[in-house]
């Protein structure tokens, strides 16, 4: 039991710097994920149809392709065609990409459950697409699909990890628990460590996410 | 743009067996998400059959347990094991797998990386299966308990037939994150469709044409989707049939990745 605080006490400035990177990489993905998605979501209900098609394989394409493979793409693949993109850029734009095709479909569903009716009432007082599409439509269909968006949110905690473990290797939580395994051999200790800082992560986002829905949240 | 499409580095593709070499890995992750599935499925039934459970010294303990393992990500979960699994246990692995099994799966590593996609998506299955089983209207189990079915007769006869229907997309959804998941084993140094990947780009296999890591890697993202779109079109055209034929409604679990993408599907249809 001593062993297990000596640990955590020892190597604190460690896991907090890895949950800290963790965290950031997070936001940064969210915040593009969230552009990204809302924008092939906005495509996928578009009057136009070569807009949806787009937005379908975007979709398609994303939810499909494993994050180890399409972090690979990004960074190594890049770096080999001449690019040298930064290791936090390959890390976010995989990320955000890869979440943003799940976002995309959680808000088309919204989108759905919004109403013919609101679309064609919004059009008829004169409102642009695009107009309609912010103005009226994305408001409701976000505050309906929160519960969606909390699943996905505590899914790209998770996903995050694959980050430090490939060759991107930014200094996250799992790398840098790796790395203070490899230097004290405490596993167990180390990696109990590390999945309270999950842990925390996820139900932080959990608890956060419930407060949203409270608030925010329109029930269908 | 134009390096991606310069001929010139695609032409390891068609050249030596450089391809085949990709494919044969890909069977490996297919084996492995195969055998995960089979696994994590049974296993996934027992603990939902626990969790329901109304003695709460049995409900408690399983919950939890589920808590922890589908909170976690699943990279650290391989990596944790491939590093705390006495070597004992992977000696026994290695012989008790049977012979007929394929040669990839002999490895005495593939025992961490099986443990851990099973530990997870058992974890995972089991909170779509009790959303299913406790989706069903209550009187479903009163009536078959009346008639005298004992407990495993109406779980049997009545109850997991309509839940387990009703989770069918969730599940399947799962499936193709399983399927994707096993990529990650390649941390752990098992030779698969990453690994072959990294491979084909580090020697293109003695031939004189070299293989750039991006263009390897394209092929091999495209191959995943290949198999996993076939994969959601298959079980969407038998669920879409199923559920005309038994009248059965849909049930979303929360805390899945892949859930609302099948959600949006069947609002649209």
């Amino acid at each position: 039991m001593s062993e297990l605080w000596g640990v955590l006490e020892e190597h604190l400035p460690e896991f907090s710097s890895g949950l800290w990177v963790t965290f950031r990489l997070v936001a940064a993905s969210l915040l593009i994920a969230i552009v990204v998605g809302t924008l092939v979501a906005a495509m996928r209900v578009a009057p136009a149809k070569w807009l949806n098609r787009l937005g379908g394989v975007y979709v398609e394409t994303f939810r499909n392709i494993p994050l180890l493979v399409l972090l690979i793409i990004m960074f190594a693949g890049i770096r080999r065609g001449g690019l040298l993109i930064d290791p936090w850029v390959a890390a976010i734009a995989s990320l955000g990409l890869y979440t943003a095709a799940y976002i995309a479909e959680a808000l088309r569903s919204g989108v759905f459950a919004v109403g013919k009716g609101q679309i064609d009432a919004a059009l008829s007082l004169g409102l642009t697409y695009p107009r309609t599409m912010r103005r009226i439509v994305l408001p409701q269909a976000f505050r309906t699909v929160i519960p969606a968006l909390s699943s996905l949110v505590i899914a790209m905690i998770k996903n995050s990890a694959i980050v430090g473990a490939s060759l991107v290797a930014l200094p996250d939580l799992l790398k840098q628990a790796r790395q203070v395994q490899a230097d004290t051999f405490q596993t167990g200790e180390v990696f109990f460590w590390a999945a309270v800082g999950y842990l925390l992560l996820t139900v932080t986002a959990t608890i956060a996410f419930r407060y949203l829905e409270q608030t925010y949240a329109i029930k269908r | 743009m134009q390096y991606l499409f310069d001929p010139d580095n695609w032409e390891w593709l068609w050249t030596g067996n450089n391809f085949k070499f990709l494919l044969e890995g890909f069977a490996v992750n297919l084996e492995i998400a195969a055998i995960a599935m089979v696994l994590s499925f049974a296993f996934g039934l027992v603990l939902a059959l626990l969790r329901i459970s109304t003695a709460r010294l049995i409900s408690l303990p399983v919950g939890i347990w589920v808590d922890v393992w589908r909170n976690l990500p699943l990279v650290f979960i391989i990596l944790y094991l491939a590093l705390a699994i006495p070597s004992s246990w992977r000696e026994a692995y290695g012989n008790a797998i049977p012979d007929f099994f394929p040669d990839a799966l002999q490895d005495e590593l593939v025992l961490g990386a099986l443990l851990g996609l099973v530990l997870y998506n058992s974890a995972v299955l089991c909170e779509i299966m009790r959303s299913g089983i406790q989706s069903l209207d209550r009187g479903q189990r009163e009536a078959a308990a009346s008639l005298g079915l004992t407990y495993i007769q109406q779980m049997r006869f009545v109850v997991l037939p309509q839940g387990l229907r009703r989770m069918v997309p969730a599940t399947v959804s799962q499936l193709i994150t399983l399927n994707k998941d096993t990529t990650l084993v390649s941390i752990i140094a098992i030779q698969e469709l990453v690994r072959h990947g990294n491979t084909v780009a580090a020697t293109g296999f003695g031939v004189e044409v070299t293989a750039p890591i991006l263009q390897v890697f394209i092929v091999v993202g495209l191959l995943f989707i290949a198999v996993n779109l076939a994969l959601s079109r298959l079980s969407r055209r038998l669920e879409i049939r199923e559920r005309k034929r038994t009248g059965t409604t849909l049930k979303t679990v929360r805390g899945l990745e892949d859930q609302v993408a099948l959600e949006s599907d069947t609002i649209v249809r």
